[in-house]
This record gives C-alpha cells, sequence and structure tokens, in this order.
C-alpha cells in the first residue's frame, strides 16, 4: 500500500464513498432506473457511514487499505451503465467485508 | 393443481447447454455451505471487469488474504477460481452463466432436503391460463410443492415475476393447495429492499431469498416476507 494510503476506517470509507459517487454517476445513464438509483445509493451510503461514525478513528490493518484502494479502482474500470447498477449494491458490501463486517 | 415441462424453444435449448456446463455445478457447489462474503466473493467476480486472480486476493483480504481465517480461505478458494472461468467468458453469455448459477444454488440446497427437485417447470391450474414462462426451480413432493424464481440481482425483482408467484400461490390455495413461492436473489438484502420498496405488487405471501439466507433452503421452505435489512 502506498506509504499515504487510508489507515483508519474514516479514510477508507471515505475513499470508498468517493468511488462510489463516480460509480453512481455512471449508473445514472439509465434514466429509467434513476429513482432506484438514488434509493440504493443512500442505503447503502448510509450503512457505510454509520460504520464510520461508529469505528472512523480505528486503525486497519494495511490489507484493508490495499483491499478498499483496489476496489475502488475496479468500479472506476466500469463503463457500462447496467454493470454499475449491479455493482451499486456489491461495492458497499465489498467495503464492509472488508472491514470484517457481513456483506 | 399440476406441473409441466416447459416448451424447448431455441433459447431454452441454449440456456439448457449453459446450465449443463460443469462450470456451473462446480460454482455453485462451492456456494452451497458458504458464508454470506463468500458468495458476495463470487458476485463480484463473476460480475467484475478484472480477470486477474491477484486483484481479486487482494479485494477480499478477509477470505483470500492475510486476514482470512482457515475455514474462510478454504470456502473461497473454493469458488474463486471457477468464478474466474465465468468471468472470463464474453459479458453477454456470462451474464446466462450467473443467472444458471442462482438456479443450481437454489436447486441443489433443496435437494439436501428433498428428490423431488425440478428445474423449467410450468404449474398449471384447472380453468387458468397457463403462465408463458416456466419457473425456474420447484419441488413436488406430492402434497407439498414449491415454486422459486431465481435472479441475480435486486434490480430482477419486478412486478412481472412478483405478480405470477403470488398468482400461483392463490390459485393453488383456491385448490386447497399451500404452495410455498420464494423469489431467490443473489444479491444483498439491503439492495433487495430497496427495490421491493419500489413495487406494488402483492408480495405479503411470497418469500424474498438473498445471498444472506439462501443456505437456510436446505433446511425447510422459506416463511413469506422479508427481506430484512441487515445491521451494519
Amino acid at each position: 500500500m502506498p506509504a499515504n494510503g487510508p489507515d483508519t476506517v474514516d479514510a477508507v470509507v471515505r475513499e470508498a464513498l468517493a468511488a462510489y459517487e463516480d460509480l453512481q454517476a455512471t449508473a445514472e445513464a439509465v434514466d429509467d432506473e434513476w429513482m432506484y438509483i438514488q434509493d440504493l445509493t443512500a442505503a447503502h451510503r448510509a450503512r457505510l457511514e454509520a460504520i464510520a461514525a461508529e469505528d472512523g478513528d480505528a486503525r486497519i490493518d494495511v490489507a484493508v487499505g490495499v483491499a478498499v484502494t483496489a476496489a475502488c479502482a475496479e468500479i472506476r474500470r466500469i463503463t457500462d451503465p447496467h454493470r454499475a447498477i449491479d455493482w451499486l449494491s456489491t461495492f458497499p458490501s465489498i467495503v464492509a467485508v472488508a472491514l470484517g463486517r457481513e456483506p | 393443481m399440476r406441473f409441466q415441462d416447459a416448451a424447448k424453444d431455441a433459447r431454452a435449448i441454449v440456456y439448457a447447454g449453459i446450465q449443463a456446463d460443469p462450470l456451473v455445478a462446480q460454482v455453485a457447489a462451492g456456494l452451497c455451505d458458504a458464508p454470506p462474503s463468500v458468495i458476495l466473493l463470487a458476485r463480484a467476480v463473476m460480475s467484475g471487469e478484472s480477470d486477474d486472480e491477484a486483484t481479486w486476493r487482494a479485494i477480499f483480504p478477509t477470505l483470500l488474504g492475510p486476514l482470512a481465517d482457515q475455514a474462510a480461505r478454504e470456502a473461497a478458494e473454493r469458488v474463486v477460481g471457477p468464478a474466474l472461468r465465468i468471468a472470463a467468458k464474453g459479458a453477454s453469455v456470462r451474464d446466462q452463466y450467473r443467472g444458471a448459477v442462482v438456479e443450481e444454488l437454489t436447486a441443489l440446497l433443496l435437494s439436501r432436503r428433498t428428490a423431488a427437485v425440478r428445474r423449467e417447470r410450468r404449474v398449471l391450474f384447472d380453468g387458468v391460463p397457463a403462465e408463458i414462462h416456466p419457473y425456474d426451480v420447484t419441488v413436488e413432493e406430492p402434497g407439498r410443492p414449491e415454486v422459486y424464481d431465481c435472479k441475480w440481482g435486486a434490480r430482477g425483482i419486478g412486478d412481472d415475476v412478483l405478480h405470477q408467484l403470488d398468482d400461483a400461490r392463490s390459485h393453488a390455495a383456491d385448490d386447497d393447495v399451500t404452495l410455498p413461492v420464494a423469489l431467490v436473489v443473489l444479491d444483498t438484502a439491503r439492495s433487495c429492499a430497496v427495490r421491493l420498496d419500489r413495487t406494488y405488487a402483492p408480495r405479503d405471501g411470497t418469500a424474498v431469498v438473498t445471498l444472506e439466507t439462501i443456505g437456510a433452503l436446505a433446511r425447510s421452505a422459506p416463511a413469506p416476507g422479508g427481506p430484512g435489512g441487515s445491521e451494519s
């Protein structure tokens, strides 16, 4: 992991939410699902924010920071909006699992 | 009520070839006893952009990396390779493979408690026009039938499938048959709950099974309702 990579739960969640916002923008190209996308992202964003609020200052293992950075890179490769919608569900759970939570 | 094989059109014949691919069975078998986190891993790999195994090992350190305990690692190792081989298939084909995996996993879990598991079957009722689409998986125990439709993700939950399941349940009740009906979605409860909030189709009598609860299919028919949001 780069020396300046995320090293707390709060930093990891902030990095994840920034990437998640980009993924949401990709997904919103599917006009018919716009409202679903808003509701879906709100639900998952709230969960990640709750994790940060609960454990934000906790230090993380280097492997967790690497994991979330790699997951962020993975979703930034997605250009297909339909696949992006699918990943709006998958990605937050990956972050949660990396942080030792249930999906 | 009675069950009937679905008509074999061209699409069904092509899809049957995918269903029969040993790779589908391999992934599904690996997921049968897997915890939800490993199901999530398989879901991510099969729908991901990267086909590099090292990337996924980095993304899942609690399953395949330095933070994994032995049980989690063994479960994850069983599925990551086959899931990557599905991911390596073309985009349109792997969509079908993913659907076939959900169906196979559902059938495998049900087969742990009954030998009467069938695939691609229609349910017929006297005096009621038959549905066009067959059910993905059925349990055809005399007197204790069950019906399942399977979806890869929460986005697949729609009014059509909920109406079809509820119609089957209510028509069976008209025949004095208790018919558990369920929608199996290989996605998180949280996402399914969001999708379900957007539908007005009847679902009080339908069970919604998610990646957190799918393992329980091996023990009993799911009760109507769900999914509930999970805690952080």
